[in-house]
């Protein structure tokens, strides 16, 4: 990954026959010398694997985007990425590989709420910065160097249902009665919590609740009793699988809810489904304007194309996911070039007090646990493929919800 | 715990079913494991990743455009092979059965590793035309792929049945299970029979892993979802028997969704799990 | 039949072996002990704290791999349910936390005691249930971790958004916070060798690797099977239990699905079947093993092909090494050492059965309307036999009498339907076997039931130890001896089972018989399958065992040894007491007659 290997070699030749018994000797040379080393775990094999490959892909293009610009203060990027299996002790015990042993500058990020709980921990315990993209609870997010570019707000669990619900009364059919079903995942469950307070504050009342073990393999009985409870709308707290096993269940019994949203589902396969039409979701970014005119955007969306249809997965498209991974290596860039140096401390008091220009707009880190705004949009499937449809502000070419 | 409501009677029908069929899968992934532990004196791990590997070709093959049922005829024939290999190096490693929970469990990693690599860990759904036909009776939907899957399930159970109760073949089986050298003693060619025994269970196998891909959403970590609550089937049913697996899946996969009817799903595991243990603990006197 | 879970490799003659090591019993913890003591100083060496974690995880497991095998590698209760009970630990600590703030240290002593508490309410019935061995137990415990989490995730314990312990610090024992728990577990890891090093060289190990063989064997010559099964549970769950508590802290936010799922119950089988589970550290070079592997494959570029190439050492691993790591390594050394047979243990004056008090010919066991039922079938339909003092009394009858029944129900191998048994005035019906074993009364199988991984020493002397209640395996070896040279098996006295021939088998099956001291022997068969000259050999050892002041029943078919043997025998007839009295007496009965050969003597021919 490294850019200009000819110039750095000769660098590294004049630096070598300078100080090469001093260099050996403190890491201070070394640390002149080489590129910046960051480091970071994947769940490269395991369950989440799915989505963290799309992680890994993000973080490839932002290094050697990085690089050719000439890296960061003049030297080359390095990741040390490692697979911590989706297991959140072994994402503690390489995190603190990383810091301890291979003695990284810098850390970034695993995938999801688990593994960055431990990469936390880690971080804190060596004051090391730590920004995360996928972190979905922000009332654990207790570290004060931790930054995240999965831009919630810190109350994601009142301000995203009330987007939500001010896009449906926007919308063509207003719902009177709601369903919530939601997997008893953390970073599902206390959102669907809110989703049921937010909607009797509303008005709007509420005909059944489900919760359901996450690894829940049979969708039918849920199926039928959303059914049979007719709700105008139903939110669905999915993550990963659910949803589409939901969809599947329903369109087994001849079952179309009139509206439905889906939280967290597996990028690509929910788009796909027939069943999935006018289906709701979240989103930070999608690859369609406005989010599109974003500097950088279009060029990262273009190589994401590139690299996913290499890597042979399914849904090529740029959206929360990739949107979020590299929203964070664009944080990280933006605290360690004006702070102009590697400094934990710095980057982290920096950023504290200043916004940052990503992809997904200015952010800023001043809210509880270093939460800004919430970003999260309204997205649908519309004609096989994800469409912004509120807030307004953030619609393309007229876009508006729909309902059947 | 939320309250339980009163379902109505369809409600109540069309859950009973949906465990019906879901206990079906049970019933059909579990019917090789049982064979090969009760017969065959091995715990195969394998097994799942066998599953999700013809799940896998299935969900290929049909995308090129083959029908999913016909690539059974590819595909069944293929596992059959495979396992009569994998017997075949067992049988000359002389792997004793916990040994055999090893070795499986090395081999499941190493599919899971060649279906991630081949097909990426993302979730692949085949759309086929039988996904789309449901049949409706006095209020009931019955999924076309879910009623192939108990077809399916309940055709080769009575076919294993019948194979193990009445056939000469069958009776050698047993008969080798209960005392090898005894059996040997008469004649039995038990090399034959454990390869052919062993190449029936992946070839079961691989027609459950078919009906995977047609009623199921497919990942490489699925392969593991599964593992815990098949062994429940099995062993609840008893090793090596044919028609108990699939009735101990669907008694499993019945009590779940009746649960997930009447009140909160998420306690459903609760509900099937304790009736597991009142089951084991009261049934009168098996020995093991 | 038997359930191939049951039947894990062995080394021969390990089992009692380890106890009693010629002078140095104490060697081995001693070492256990330094080595923990050494690796306390790792954290004071500087290294990165990234070892200390790796070391933290190693231990972690060796505590629960290590904790599994007391119970299913010794007693070969195979359990699945290592995460329940992890898990309640690891609740039980996240709980005290987070919710009611206690210290950290304070709640690992509760966590093991929920897990313990656990694990005994649900041995506490299903080791009741009859029948329950093999998959059944492996299947009841997953369900308990299936039911313990849904409950979990379903109650304010956890509620589904786990439990964030991020605001509890750390105690500061080492000097880092990874180092604390290295030496927390460094700590619980050293105990838990401890304690399997101890169980496995005490009469508790002995009960189980009995256990693990032959239940009802066990059960009979006086191993309390209940009660040492239930230690044995509540001794693994406590220190699965202390394992979780620790590694609740270690993560900083646990989660159900983390825990309550098949797979820490799985790895830690594999664990074990790698390290080798008839040794007490085998599960602990297992979880070594099996650890560094997991590690060693975590770098990014070839993730997928890494996870391939973990399943393919460990198929290679015990493709070369079947019985496990530690008994490879261990033959290995034992080669090279070349350990000779240990020394020939000076047999003790031929020990004498327990000296009756009381008077030849008083009644010395006196069941009275015995019956059973098995389902509907009656196999022993109300008898009165009465065993006198001192006498040998054949108990006689065709197949299906009920004679077997009889011996099966006097030994607790049964529990009878109905009627009383007083054994020197007392009553034992319905008695668990090893109590009547205790009480004196030690029986034979039709076909010998020997514990097969257990050397024909350690076969004799589990009687010594259990039914005559010897109070070390050193002096119950030394017993055990002079009944194998009793039995004339002396020179056999390291072998497998499996190598005797069906004599000397009959033969180990007395010596054991034997060696519990009973008062009363009861011999089911015990000549049938041997040739002339070996049942002679037999009958002047059955005398020999009355002339030691013990009384037998011997159950026969064999006419001549009945003959000669019997001062009076009894007859059944489809579980009923046909007859009794002299035995050339009885055998002239009509009725007798009747029922062995099915029809009307034919009238005595006068002439020779």
């Amino acid at each position: 990954m490294t850019a200009h290997p000819s110039m750095t070699m000769n660098r590294r030749r004049l630096l070598g026959a300078g100080v090469a018994g001093l260099a050996a000797a403190s890491g201070l040379a070394r640390a002149q010398a080489g590129p910046i080393r960051i480091g970071s775990t994947l769940a490269l094999t395991g369950p989440l694997a799915a989505t963290a490959q799309i992680h890994k892909i993000v973080g490839e293009i932002y290094i050697e985007q990085a690089n050719k610009r000439g890296g960061w203060l003049g030297r080359p990027l390095e990741w040390v990425l490692k697979d911590d299996q989706s297991k959140p002790e072994l994402a503690r015990t390489l995190y603190e590989q990383l810091v301890t042993a291979d003695k990284v500058d810098l850390l970034m990020g695993p995938y999801a709420t688990g593994a960055i709980l431990s990469a936390m921990g880690v971080a804190q315990r060596y004051d090391k910065v730590l920004v995360h993209h996928t972190f979905g609870v922000p009332s654990l997010a207790k570290y004060e160097r931790a930054f995240p570019a999965w831009s919630l707000g810190s109350d994601p669990a009142t301000t995203v249902p009330n987007t939500l619900f001010d896009a449906l009364a926007a919308g063509p059919r207003p719902p009177k009665t709601v369903a919530v079903v939601t997997s008893k995942f953390p970073s599902i469950q206390f959102m669907s919590a809110g989703a049921r307070e937010v909607l009797k504050k509303r008005g709007l009342s509420e005909v059944l609740f489900l919760e359901w073990d996450f690894g829940n393999r049979d969708f039918g009985p849920i199926a039928n009793r959303v059914k049979d409870a007719k709700p105008d709308f139903v939110w669905v707290g999915a993550i990963g699988l659910d949803g589409n096993l939901l969809l599947d269940a329903m369109k087994k019994i001849d079952y179309v809810p009139p509206q439905h949203f889906y939280l967290y589902p597996a990028p690509g396969p929910l788009v796909s489904l027939p069943e999935a039409k006018n289906a709701l979701s979240v989103t930070i970014f999608e690859e369609q304007p406005p989010f599109t005119d974003a500097p950088g955007a279009a060029e990262f969306i273009r190589l994401y194309h590139e690299r996913a249809a290499a890597a042979k997965l399914p849904d090529t498209s740029v959206e929360v996911q990739a949107g979020a991974s590299y929203t964070a290596w664009q944080i990280l860039d933006a605290g360690v070039a004006a702070t102009k140096s590697l400094d934990d401390k710095a980057i982290a008091s920096w950023l504290k007090a200043h916004r940052v220009d990503t992809i997904q707009g200015k952010l800023r880190f001043d809210g509880t646990g270093n939460y800004g705004d919430d970003l999260m949009r309204i997205k649908q499937v519309q004609g096989g493929k994800w469409t912004v449809v509120w807030p307004k502000a953030y619609t393309a070419g007229g876009a508006t919800l729909q309902a059947s | 715990m939320s309250g339980f409501t009163l379902p109505s009677a369809t409600l109540l029908a069309q859950s009973v079913l949906s465990g019906v069929f879901v206990g079906a899968l049970y019933g059909l992934l579990g019917l090789g494991l049982s064979l090969s532990w009760g017969l065959l004196r091995q715990i195969n791990l394998a097994h799942f990743a066998f599953a999700f590997l013809a799940a896998y070709l299935c969900w290929q093959l049909a995308t090129m455009g083959m029908d999913p049922l016909l690539t059974l005829a590819l595909i069944v024939p293929l596992f059959f092979a495979i396992g009569a290999a994998l017997q075949w190096a067992m049988a000359r490693f002389a792997i004793t059965p916990f040994n055999s929970l090893l070795v499986t469990f090395g081999l499941t990693g190493i599919v899971e590793a060649l279906i991630q690599s081949i097909w990426t860990a993302d979730v692949r759904k085949l759309e086929s035309a039988y996904g789309e036909h449901r049949f409706k009776f006095v209020g009931l939907y019955a999924p076309l792929p879910e009623l192939m899957t108990l077809g399916l399930a309940l055709a080769l159970s009575l076919g294993v049945w019948a194979v193990l109760r009445h056939t000469d073949l069958g009776k050698a089986l047993r008969a080798s299970a209960e005392d090898a050298p005894i059996a040997a003693a008469f004649g039995i060619n038990q090399r034959r029979n454990a390869l052919l025994l062993a190449g029936t269970c992946s070839a079961l196998a691989s027609v459950a892993g078919v009906c995977l891909a047609l009623v199921s959403t497919l990942a490489p970590s699925q392969i593991y979802a599964w593992i815990g609550v098949v062994f429940a089937a099995v062993m609840l049913g008893g090793l090596g028997r044919a028609l108990a697996p699939l009735v101990a899946g669907i008694v499993i996969g019945v009590s779940e969704a009746v649960t997930m009817a009447v009140t909160a799903p998420s306690w459903a595991p609760l509900v099937s799990f304790t009736l597991l243990i009142a089951i084991l603990l009261l049934r009168p006197g098996r020995a093991a | 039949m038997s359930v191939p879970l049951a039947s894990m490799a062995a080394a021969p003659g390990d089992g009692i072996r380890h106890a009693g090591r010629a002078g140095l019993p104490w060697r081995t913890p001693a070492a256990i002990v330094v080595a923990a003591v050494a690796l306390a100083f790792v954290p004071l060496l500087g290294l990165p704290a990234f070892y200390d974690s790796l070391l933290y995880l190693i231990l972690s497991w060796v505590v629960l791999a290590t904790s599994w095998n007391i119970l299913s590698g010794y007693s070969g209760y195979f359990s699945f349910g290592h995460g329940a009970f992890f898990g309640a630990g690891l609740y039980t600590t996240s709980t005290l936390l987070a919710r009611f703030d206690w210290p950290f240290l304070w709640t690992l002593p509760v966590a093991a005691a929920v897990a313990c508490g656990l694990g005994v309410a649900v041995g506490a019935v299903v080791f009741r249930v009859r029948g329950i061995r093999g998959e059944v137990f492996a299947l009841l415990t997953l369900a308990v971790t299936f039911v313990l989490g849904t409950v979990i995730v379903n109650t304010p314990i956890d509620g589904g958004n786990g439990v964030s312990l991020a605001a509890v610090p750390v105690p500061r024992i080492g000097p880092t916070p990874s180092s604390t728990f290295y030496l927390l577990a460094l700590a619980a890891a050293a105990v838990t060798l401890l304690v399997a090093w101890g169980v496995a060289v005490s009469k508790l190990g002995s009960g189980l690797f009995a256990i693990h063989d032959d239940e009802d064997a066990a059960e009979v010559i006086g191993v309390p099977t209940y009660r040492y099964k239930l230690i044995a549970l509540a001794i693994s769950c406590a220190l699965a239990g202390v394992a979780g508590g620790i590694h609740a802290l270690f993560l900083n936010y646990v989660t159900v699905g983390e825990v309550f799922t098949i797979t820490v119950p799985l790895t830690v089988v594999l664990m074990s079947v790698l390290g080798g589970s008839r040794h007490w550290a085998g599960p602990a070079v297992g979880a070594v093993a099996i650890t560094l592997l997991t590690y060693s494959f975590t770098a990014a570029n070839h993730a997928v092909a890494g996870k391939a190439l973990v399943g393919a050492i460990l198929i290679a691993a015990i493709l070369f090494m079947p019985d496990g790591i530690l008994p490879r390594l261990q033959r290995r050394w034992s080669a090279r050492r070349r350990d000779s047979a240990p020394t020939p243990l000076a047999a003790a004056a031929p020990a004498r059965v327990a000296a009756a008090a009381g008077q030849r010919g008083e009644p010395l066991l006196r069941a009275e309307a015995v019956a059973k039922s098995f389902r509907g079938v009656k196999a022993l339909d109300g008898v009165d036999v009465e065993v006198r003092r001192g006498e040998i009394l054949g108990l006689l009858g065709p197949n299906g009498s009920g004679k077997s029944t009889f011996i099966n129900v006097v030994s607790g191998h049964y529990r009878p339907s109905g009627g009383s048994i007083v054994f020197e005035g007392r009553e034992l019906a319905g008695r668990a076997a090893h109590r009547i074993a205790r009480a004196g009364i030690a029986r034979t199988y039709q076909i010998p039931r020997p514990f097969a991984h257990l050397s024909v020493l350690d076969n004799v002397a589990l009687a010594a130890l259990f039914g005559a209640g010897l109070a070390s395996p050193a002096a119950a070896r030394r017993e055990a001896m002079s009944w194998l040279a009793f039995a004339g098996l002396a020179d056999k006295a390291q072998a497998l089972p499996d190598e005797l021939n069906l004599h000397q088998r009959k033969f180990l099956e007395l010596a054991r018989a034997l060696a519990s001291r009973p008062r009363l022997v009861l011999l089911d068969e015990v000549l049938c399958g041997l040739t002339p000259t070996e049942i002679d050999a037999a009958v002047a050892l059955v005398r020999r065992i009355r002339d030691q002041g013990a009384t037998v029943v011997l159950v026969e078919h064999v006419m001549r040894a009945v003959m000669a043997l019997t001062d009076r025998v009894v007859v059944f007839d489809h579980g009923v007491l046909l007859a009794q009295g002299p035995p050339v007496e009885v055998m002239r009965r009509p009725e007798v007659m009747l029922a062995y050969l099915g029809q009307a003597p034919l009238p005595e021919r006068v002439d020779a």
